[in-house]
């Protein structure tokens, strides 16, 4: 009787035991909230075969957000292809098999179906089921809407996993977002570690902040807060008659001195040294407060106060013939270059550079690192919110315009790279809030080495040097650019009936189809571009 | 015949009506808005509500549906068709500048399919039977059956990279001046527009002229005396003639929506590809313009189609 008692009790406190991870995925506590589940899924999937044959090694195994390169720390697990280990780390966190993880997506192409196609096996192989789905419509509210208490949840999305890239301007684009409370965190509770050492990445001091990212890496690597996957190159395609004059390679999707001016071709049958690329305008040119440097238009189109070099590290002025940065970094001051004009002849004054900045704090589809920074100057509460009239913490004396900071933002200078000042007396009654549709954007005037000399909507545009620029005429006489983007086959179509003699991709279908063409040299490019599972570890409502 | 027409007028009122509200439906019930196109997800991450309210107001999206769908009704019975959410540009001033495309990458495609299609479907059927009939019925067939994009593909890949005769996409190039400088441009995708509609114009032909060839006003004109060619191209083509006018009638509105297909893959700027992206973005003030004139067309052509059929069948009387 005793022994059978014994046994009752033993069984009740089994299921017991057995029991409560079941109850917390029920609702109490996500699954995915068990780190450990997290390395099983890391474990499970062979990123290496995945690379080697769905992008036939057009791309790199990601071991955490931060790409490789100087602002990695060294030893990070790798999580390499281990489904024994996975099937452990589920044992002991107890997953449930019957759980049905529900992995969403909003990319179009074939490659993400296969790759999540992959990914279903994989984790099929350790004993997770999985099902994936295209997102449509309004993303933002299905991906990034945080929950209304940012430590217990429920989660105010759907999703278990979110497979999608993160195209950092600044490192801390890639780990900001895990913030509590942040304005796209619906996917991680508050964790004090994990938010105290990213604060820390946002130290002045560029020694400090390169230290606080290799701990926050570490800590990223241990408890896997997001699944990273993979990290896309950029690749550089080039027409063999290009001489680029040894300007580096560099991330092409922003900018950096790539020393256009310098560039050389041969002359054409009609005496001109044309210089043919992509990316020509469809319907409008991009503004370029969102991707400041993705298209070729505002690369040539538009000068900044500050260059950066190929590693995105400003380095140099350019419509500023100076710049100081206070030593709290509160304070950064550029004097404008003298004689500099807009396209159009009339000059670049500080009120263009104060204005701009000011009417961008007003647009709501701005890039994050740059509404950052914004939001960290001095008194511009009171200008967003109608109290001011302009932002207090930009000021102008004689050619010097001086930016003030509440709080230092280490991404200030990088911004003064990226985001350029525009012609005030251009943008006369628009709206911020139609700031694209402004009719501008249709011909725009900039500040850059070339200007733009003709534009047939969906045929083409093409480009001129500015011969007013302050760093010199341009060698090439003219650039024509046609409308056809990364991963459309027009591209490729393009390039090889030698309409291409600059351009630059990601998408591997296009790399495989330039690099069999003869005239076109191919050059990879390291960059900042992390694709990743994010992890939704808030409990379901 | 003016009564016929008011009334054929009268009746496209409450046709375009709905097919425009039916147009805006489907578009309301599309997951997502312009909005959501114009930020993308990253942007859209870092606005808060009252930023994308506030986008949305500006756009004029924040109404109900009826009130969107009134609005942009009232704003087309005044002339104003709006604006593009994406551009700003004003609408009128898109179609004006992608219509010409459209009409002319059609018009010629139209040209090609009408008289290669007839001509071949004449030959046809009087060589029923024979090597060359069969020949073209397999090469209809296969006309038929090959998708018009492949056969673009393939046309670019031979005519524009390998043989280099022609170029490889788009309407011009920045040095051309006039007509004559383009027309390289237009040759490729006109002529695999032109030859993927010859196909059906071919069996029509045939069919149509096999019928009348069967007819006894044929047999009637022979006993004139008259030559065997007269007979066969002006009694029986004449009479096969209707039904083919028929068919091409009910092409004519492709002129305006023009071919999405082609133009997408021989980057050509017209109606089509516009079309085509205004879906994407949710750009309802271009998709409801383009759409309207679509209705407006195939509401025209099928009203030409019958005034033809009456020109050219004198048994049929508009009534």
């Amino acid at each position: 009787m005793k022994k059978i008692a014994s046994a009752a009790l033993l069984a009740v406190f089994c299921l017991v035991l057995g029991a409560a991870p079941l109850a917390a995925q029920a609702g109490k506590t996500s699954p995915m909230a068990d780190p450990r589940v997290r390395q099983a899924i890391a474990y499970a999937i062979d990123m290496k075969a995945i690379v080697d044959n769905l992008m036939s090694g057009k791309a790199i195994v990601a071991n955490s957000m931060t790409p490789n390169g100087a602002w990695k720390v060294a030893g990070l697990n790798g999580y390499g292809y281990d489904p024994a280990k996975a099937k452990q780390l589920l044992k002991d966190a107890r997953w449930d098999p019957n759980y049905v993880l529900d992995v969403v997506y909003y990319y179009g192409d074939q490659m993400t179906v296969d790759l999540m196609t992959a990914v279903q096996a994989y984790l099929a192989d350790v004993g997770v089921k999985m099902t994936f789905r295209k997102l449509e419509g309004d993303l933002g509210s299905q991906l990034w809407v945080p929950p209304a208490d940012p430590v217990n949840g429920p989660s105010a999305v759907k999703w278990d996993m979110a497979y999608a890239a993160v195209a950092a301007l600044s490192m801390n684009e890639y780990y900001d977002r895990f913030i509590p409370g942040g304005a796209s965190n619906s996917h991680t509770p508050a964790d004090a570690k994990l938010t105290e050492l990213i604060k820390a990445t946002h130290a002045i001091d560029l020694g400090a902040q390169k230290k606080a990212f290799f701990e926050l890496q570490k800590y990223e690597n241990a408890v896997l807060p997001e699944i990273p996957l993979y990290y896309q190159q950029v690749f550089v395609v080039q027409s063999k008659r290009l001489d680029r004059a040894g300007a580096p390679y560099g991330n092409e999707q922003f900018n950096y001195d790539w020393n256009i001016v310098k560039w050389d071709l041969p002359k054409d049958a009609s005496g001109k040294k044309v210089l043919k690329t992509n990316g020509g305008p469809v319907s409008f040119f991009e503004a370029p407060f969102l991707n400041p440097g993705l298209f070729m238009s505002t690369k040539v189109l538009f000068d900044h106060l500050v260059v950066a070099d190929a590693s995105l590290t400003p380095y140099k002025g350019q419509l500023a013939s100076s710049y100081k940065v206070s030593p709290d970094g509160k304070t950064i001051s550029f004097t404008l270059r003298d004689g500099i004009a807009w396209h159009d002849g009339s000059p670049i004054t500080p009120e263009d550079v104060k204005w701009t900045y000011e009417f961008s704090a007003k647009v709501p589809t701005l890039n994050a690192v740059f509404g950052s920074m914004l939001k960290a100057l001095e008194g511009y509460q009171d200008y967003k919110e109608g109290r001011a009239s302009e932002i207090r913490g930009i000021a102008i004396k004689g050619r010097t315009v001086t930016f003030t900071y509440a709080t230092p933002d280490s991404n200030a200078l990088l911004c003064f790279s990226q985001f350029p000042p525009l012609p005030k007396k251009h943008f006369a009654g628009v709206d911020p809030l139609q700031f694209q549709q402004a009719a501008f954007w249709q011909k725009p005037v900039g500040s850059g080495p070339f200007m733009l000399k003709e534009v047939s909507m969906g045929n083409y545009a093409t480009f001129v040097p500015f011969k007013q620029y302050f760093g010199g005429t341009a060698k090439i006489d003219e650039i024509q650019m046609y409308p056809s983007g990364e991963s459309d086959p027009n591209f490729s179509k393009n390039a090889a009936a030698g309409q291409l003699d600059y351009g630059y991709t990601k998408s591997v279908e296009d790399v495989l189809a330039l690099e069999k063409l003869a005239n076109l040299k191919v050059t990879p490019v390291d960059i900042r571009y992390t694709r990743l599972f994010f992890v939704n570890k808030f409990p379901k409502p | 015949m003016i009564a016929y027409t008011l009334r054929r007028f009268l009746a496209l009122a409450p046709m375009m009506l709905l097919m425009t509200f039916l147009v805006f439906l489907g578009l309301e019930l599309t997951p997502g808005d312009a909005v959501s196109f114009i930020a993308g997800p990253e942007a859209m991450a870092n606005m808060d509500g009252s930023q994308l309210a506030a986008l949305r107001e500006s756009l004029g999206l924040d109404d109900p549906f009826l009130a969107r769908y009134f609005r942009w009704l009232g704003g087309v019975l005044r002339g104003d068709f709006g604006y593009s959410l994406t551009s700003g540009v004003p609408i009128a001033r898109i179609v004006a500048e992608r219509l010409p495309a459209t009409l002319e990458l059609s018009a010629a495609a139209l040209l090609v399919s009408t008289l290669l299609g007839s001509a071949l479907g004449l030959a046809s059927a009087l060589n029923r039977g024979k090597a060359l009939d069969q020949a073209l019925t397999v090469a209809g067939m296969i006309g038929v059956s090959v998708p018009e994009f492949f056969f673009g593909l393939v046309s670019i890949l031979v005519f524009s990279i390998e043989l280099k005769w022609l170029p490889v996409g788009g309407r011009t190039r920045p040095e051309y001046l006039g007509l004559w400088d383009r027309l390289p441009h237009l040759v490729l995708p006109a002529l695999v527009l032109g030859v993927s509609m010859t196909a059906g114009v071919m069996r029509y032909a045939r069919a149509s002229m096999l019928d009348a060839l069967g007819k006894d006003f044929m047999r009637t004109a022979r006993s004139k005396g008259l030559p065997e060619a007269r007979v066969d191209l002006v009694h029986g083509f004449r009479a096969a003639l209707a039904p083919i006018a028929v068919l091409i009638g009910f092409r004519l509105p492709m002129l305006i929506g023009g071919s999405v297909v082609i133009e997408q893959i021989f980057q050509w700027p017209g109606v089509g590809s516009e079309f085509l992206a205004a879906v994407r973005g949710q750009n309802y003030p271009l998709v409801m313009t383009i759409a309207l004139l679509s209705v407006l067309a195939v509401l025209a052509a099928s009203f030409l189609v019958d005034l033809a059929t009456a020109a050219l069948d004198p048994r049929v009387k508009l009534s």
